[in-house]
């Protein structure tokens, strides 16, 4: 009450309190010039200062995401897929953002068999901003992952290769690394056609990693091409499968089979043993390469055709010259050739049947070093096939300048002298085509190609009348015949070079041979790489396979007979082993 | 009507009470309510605690709104007298609460400071009321005391020893922010109410050091210093906050972004809709939003002032200082927080009044302005001859 009394005396108040104007004035001055000081430091910060802000947020929040091109298929001839590509989900996580109980590690463990402490260890106290916790993941199994709702812990749309063929196509198609890299084969080869060009996407990014919106235009990935090779993949399976029954049957180390087109080099089927799965490529030492491509051998007799072509084609000899070839062996310089049959005189033709090595040399030796290496080159012995494939060998062809007799004796009928079983099979389109050499081709071609002349027509023709006998009674592969269709083809049968000189037995077993022979449309070439159960004549061995494959693949193509009666002159069970020179 | 015709007198006396006060504040309420939501959206949303529902903050600032807003009008029924009657009782009721809330079990610990008094459902923030409370001492104070202004013993050296219980029990907690304010306030009031100006010149030349003082004793004190001198040093540790709210001042340009779409807001600045949301409406407002929030600001304490004078006009000097000190306190209050925002200041734990989220500072300022538009009430009675 006393106070109240006091305040109550106006009078008393006004002399004592003391309030100049001018101290509020600075008073509220200074409050006012802290308002301004603020909106000078806020044009500052907003106009002047704003692109080093703006570019420091950036380096926050900004974050360019890749848009993964889909890569292109790889298909058969007909678009049968080889190698598609499917959607799988990439886990990965920024380990500074993951906020999570330890219980949901161990389910996100479990989720992804992987041991809890391996997580732990990628997750916690890990200052790098991106690991992939497990890669290549079913989406279903994604999907669980991210019911978890861990945070940090993100999914990554990438593809898959999957080659519903697997080891049937492996080696043509090959495979892709984790990052949709090719590695072997056309997946390789063909990268850039098939791979496409990623697209980008500049977003904003939450603290938690979701997109909040997009800075700057969408690149749109452009997808890869598909890729249509040339395989048959009816025909390619069969060859497979034949090849794999007989690399099992002789026990044999390798084993390839090439299936040309005759009139336009096209492959319609090229296998391989042994193989790989390519949907999981693990163990792959010695089972990766495109033997038939990337691996020479010394193809033996199937080479005498080119020689006895080449002595025709000089004007020395007629099919029908005659040659002696007893006593079955011939002495060059120091060393000696062998026929394993010692014949008497032999025709041309028989030289071919026969598969006489002592014929073959005798009309190589009466032909001019030059003649014969320009004829075999031209063939295309010693240069590449360049059909487009990673590795591939261009086999050895001498120069002519160093050809010793005995060297130009034995490359006649095969030895000294090494190439791919691609070469060996392209060369036999002079066969099917009066002469002409054609160029192979893997992939899909939408017309035949121009071949180059090699031989006169007559004596393409006379050779291929020749290789029919080999299928025929006396000759050395009957087991190559095929029902109701005329072949014509060669055996081989190469020792193995080894160090110091030929492994006494270790042989590679061939066969190249085409039909229908009246108008030839395939080419198949086989050959079995160190047959290990005791049989190894190219006739036994290479020969069946040949028969079973251009039997199925005619069939498979429609092709019509031109022996429709049964041309299977001895039951094939029967027929006695013909041996042939090695 | 002499007042209506006189051309200086802005206060429109025919009202009885004023109204553009009343819309003033209830845009800068309605401000915050926005930009509330807005900053606490995501947090909201990602937080375990809220249940993730992205309305947590929303729903809990309308409740405080409405809880300030009906104690605003009861407040405004009271007679400013009795303020200053209850002034000493005000000022020992928060001198209690302030020390109840550092006793362990009754106060609340939150992120290190033990600010918070837990009442059944909502938690009380003592410091908030405490600004008010000095203000109404201090004005009362000075009254009192205005024989022996000039005089350092017995005007000056008790309010120091005051400030003094008042800044310990403050920094135990520790509230250095509030401190700062309730010591702006009560040196203004002190200003306003003639103490000697040698006094008050020393007082200013003696602050730097001990602010330095305060500065150096507390290493949390001292990082926040140094993440302010230059935050782009350990943008990710010491300046990590205020690196964050200098991007989105930077973001913002002159338009802002657009309501709703900050970046910042979205985990990345902490604090958004409390401390921090200056940033957010710079983000997504830009420089206008600046603008039209300071000027609202600006135009609160130049009216508070203009009420004071108008008190001092009808002699009525307690309404008069507390007037100024309410607008002092408001004034420094959003100049420290906008400051901490812009980077001028360290950072403190000063919420944006009216603004940012938070019961406490909502219901305290709400109270504040209600008793200075009672002021207000009071001149236009008085001037129309009407009892106060």
């Amino acid at each position: 009450m006393i106070r109240a009394a006091r305040l109550g005396s106006a009078a008393k108040s006004r002399v004592v309190v003391k309030m100049p104007t001018w101290r509020r004035r600075i008073l509220l001055i200074a409050v006012l010039a802290g308002f301004a000081v603020l909106l000078g430091r806020s044009v500052y910060l907003q106009s002047m200062h704003k692109a080093f802000l703006q570019q420091k947020g950036d380096a926050r929040y900004s974050r360019m995401i890749t848009l993964p091109a889909h890569r292109g298929k790889i298909t058969d001839r007909f678009g049968e897929p080889l190698a598609i590509s499917t959607p799988v989900e990439s886990i990965w996580a920024s380990p500074p953002d993951v906020k999570a109980e330890p219980e949901q590690l161990v389910k996100l463990a479990t989720l992804l068999k992987i041991k809890p402490d391996v997580i732990t260890k990628k997750l916690v106290n890990n200052p790098r901003e991106f690991v992939y916790i497990k890669r290549r993941l079913p989406p279903e199994l994604a999907a669980q992952v991210m019911r978890l709702h861990i945070p940090g812990v993100f999914t990554q749309r990438e593809y898959r290769r999957y080659y519903p063929a697997g080891e049937v196509t492996a080696h043509l198609v090959g495979f892709t690394g984790i990052d949709d890299n090719g590695q072997e084969g056309f997946e390789l080869h063909s990268q850039g056609w098939l791979s496409g060009k990623a697209g980008s996407r500049r977003v904003i990014k939450d603290r938690q990693g979701r997109i909040v919106e997009d800075l700057e235009a969408v690149k749109v990935p452009q997808d890869g091409h598909d890729l249509a090779l040339s395989i048959d993949r009816k025909i390619q399976y069969l060859a497979y499968r034949e090849l794999a029954a007989a690399v099992e049957e002789h026990k044999a180390k390798a084993g390839s089979v090439v299936v040309l087109d005759a009139k336009t080099g096209e492959v319609l089927a090229m296998a391989n043993l042994p193989s790989y799965n390519p949907n999981n490529p693990v163990n792959m030492a010695g089972r990766s390469r495109n033997r038939a491509i990337v691996d020479i051998f010394e193809p033996g007799s199937t080479l005498k055709p080119f020689t006895a072509a080449a002595a025709l084609d000089s004007g020395r000899y007629k099919p029908e010259t005659l040659i002696e070839t007893s006593p079955g062996a011939m002495r060059i310089g120091s060393a000696t050739i062998r026929d394993a049959h010692p014949q008497g005189l032999l025709t041309v033709a028989q030289v071919i049947q026969k598969s006489s090595n002592v014929g073959s040399a005798k009309m190589a030796l009466s032909l001019e070093p030059h003649y014969l290496w320009s004829i075999f080159n031209q063939v295309g012995f010693g240069s590449p096939t360049r059909i487009g494939f990673p590795g591939e060998a261009s086999g050895k062809l001498r120069n002519y300048k160093t050809w010793r007799p005995i060297e130009q004796a034995t490359m006649s009928y095969g030895h000294g002298i090494s190439m791919t079983l691609l070469q060996l099979a392209r060369a036999y389109t002079v066969f099917t085509n009066n002469g002409t050499l054609l160029p192979v081709s893997l992939l899909k071609l939408k017309e035949p190609p121009v071949g180059h002349q090699v031989y006169t027509p007559a004596t393409a023709n006379h050779l291929k009348d020749m290789m029919e006998t080999v299928i025929q009674v006396g000759g050395t592969a009957p087991r190559a015949q095929v029902l109701g269709y005329r072949v014509a083809g060669k055996t081989g049968t190469a020792h193995k070079p080894g160090v110091g000189g030929y492994q006494a037995n270790h042989y590679v077993s061939s066969f190249v041979g085409l039909a229908p022979a009246s108008n030839p449309r395939l080419i198949v070439a086989v050959m079995i790489d160190d047959p290990g159960a005791g049989k190894y004549y190219g006739g036994t061995v290479a020969a069946p396979v040949f028969s079973k494959v251009m039997s199925g693949a005619l069939r498979m193509l429609a092709i019509p007979q031109d022996a429709p009666n049964n041309n299977v002159v001895i039951p094939v069970d029967d027929i006695p082993e013909i041996k042939e020179v090695v | 009507m002499m007042y209506m015709l006189s051309g200086r007198e802005r206060i429109a006396p025919s009202s009885p009470y004023d109204q553009a006060l009343v819309w003033v504040t209830l845009i800068l309420l309605g401000i915050g309510l926005v930009m509330v939501y807005s900053a606490s959206i995501a947090l909201a949303e990602a937080d375990k605690m809220t249940g993730h529902q992205p309305t947590y903050f929303l729903v809990r600032h309308s409740i405080f709104l409405a809880i300030s807003l009906a104690a605003a009008f009861v407040v405004f029924q009271v007679p400013t007298r009795m303020w200053q009657k209850m002034a000493p009782y005000l000022f020992m009721m928060g001198l209690a609460m302030l020390v109840l809330v550092l006793i362990p079990g009754v106060g609340r610990n939150v992120n290190g400071s033990q600010r918070w008094l837990s009442l059944f459902v909502i938690n009380l923030q003592p410091s908030e009321f405490m600004k008010l409370f000095a203000a109404i001492y201090v004005a009362d104070y000075t009254i009192r005391k205005a024989e022996v202004m000039d005089s350092i013993k017995r005007g000056f050296l008790p309010m120091v020893g005051v400030m003094v219980v008042v800044g310990w029990l403050l920094l135990r907690e520790p509230d250095f922010g509030a401190f700062s304010v309730i010591v702006s306030i009560s040196m203004a009031i002190l200003w306003l109410g003639g103490i000697n100006g040698r006094i008050f010149g020393g007082l200013i030349a003696l602050l730097p050091v001990a602010v330095i003082g305060l500065i150096w004793s507390s290493p949390y004190r001292m990082q926040r210093v140094i993440g302010f001198m230059d935050p782009w040093a350990d943008p990710y540790g010491k300046g990590y906050q205020l690196s964050h709210a200098l991007i989105a001042f930077g973001r913002g340009e002159w338009l802002g972004v657009g309501l709703g779409a900050s970046v910042e807001k979205l985990l990345y600045l902490p604090e958004a809709h409390t401390d921090f949301l200056m940033a957010v409406i710079a983000e997504e407002l830009g420089f206008a939003g600046v603008l039209v929030v300071i000027g609202l600001f600006a135009w609160l304490i130049i009216r508070a002032f203009r009420i004071g004078k108008e008190a001092v006009n009808n002699e009525r000097y307690f309404s008069a200082l507390l007037a100024q000190g309410i607008g002092v306190w408001i004034g420094v209050q959003s100049i420290i927080n906008i400051g901490v925002n812009m980077g001028v200041l360290p950072t403190k734990g000063l919420t944006l009044p009216l603004l940012s989220f938070g019961g406490s500072g909502i219901l305290a300022n709400c109270i504040a302005l209600a008793i200075l538009l009672r002021i207000d009430w009071e001149n236009r009675r008085l001037q129309k001859g009407l009892p106060a």
